[in-house]
């Protein structure tokens, strides 16, 4: 098993995963992407803020923003 | 970055955005706003550009949010959080 | 580069730029470099009753980490080229 991160990146793409954004908001879907810059493409992403919550079909989230998993 | 790129997945986040070139996207951005609009120009930092697009300020909730048009707009890219394909 | 450009065909034309402090300034584009720093002539605060302090500044030279948005006439691009341009800039992005 490679414990390098971006070994470890490429291989959980297809997985369910869930990124949380400095602001505190999750983001709920399956990877479809990510990039060098932690970019990511979730596919039917679900936004999870508080007890609201709201679909997208594919969403792609900024880099910076994003805490991960 | 090419490291991450496997055999079955050639393809980056970007790429989502590119697909999206002439499409309505929604973008959510930094201080409680979205802008919705046709999406005209893209690079690598999410700069972009919009037309036909809408404006959303978002003060509290379950309050409606304060709606602006414009006709063609730069967003700086620092500003998004992200982008999606628009359901309109 | 490809916004550097972008900016650089809407010289000489009408903009609006919106700051991250919410304050807007309209004038005249007159100049942009790589960081999109831009400097605007003639310009006049849209919000002036809240911003009062630019009544009296012709000229202004604005850093373009502090920019929001930039509002133009559509008139004054061209969205097939800028369409394109984006396809290119990405080719060259992903070739890295």
């Amino acid at each position: 098993m490679s414990t390098d991160p971006s070994h470890f990146l490429s291989n959980i793409i297809g997985s369910s995963v869930t990124v949380k954004l400095h602001n505190g908001v999750k983001y709920a879907g399956v990877l479809q992407s990510i990039d060098g810059f932690m970019n990511v493409v979730l596919q039917n992403g679900t936004e999870v803020a508080g007890e609201s919550s709201r679909t997208y079909g594919d969403v792609f989230i900024r880099g910076n923003n994003g805490m991960y998993e | 970055m090419s490291t991450l790129r496997t055999e079955q997945q050639s393809q980056e986040p970007l790429d989502l955005i590119r697909f999206q070139l002439d499409e309505f996207v929604l973008v959510k951005l930094r201080g409680a706003r979205e802008m919705k609009g046709r999406l005209q120009g893209y690079d690598s930092h999410c700069n972009m550009v919009l037309s036909e697009a809408q404006e959303f300020i978002f003060s509290e909730k379950d309050v409606e949010p304060i709606v602006k048009k414009t006709e063609m707009v730069f967003v700086r890219g620092d500003s998004v959080i992200l982008v999606s394909p628009s359901t309109e | 580069m490809l916004f550097f450009s972008f900016f650089k065909t809407l010289v000489d034309q009408e903009v609006t730029v919106e700051l991250k402090n919410d304050i807007e300034i309209k004038g005249t584009l007159k100049s942009v470099d790589q960081y999109l720093n831009l400097k605007i002539d003639n310009i006049s605060t849209v919000n002036e009753g809240k911003y009062p302090h630019l009544k009296s500044v012709k000229t202004l030279f604005i850093r373009g980490s502090t920019v929001r948005y930039v509002h133009m006439s559509p008139s004054s691009v061209d969205c097939t080229l800028l369409q394109d341009a984006s396809r290119r800039e990405a080719l060259v992005q992903s070739a890295k």
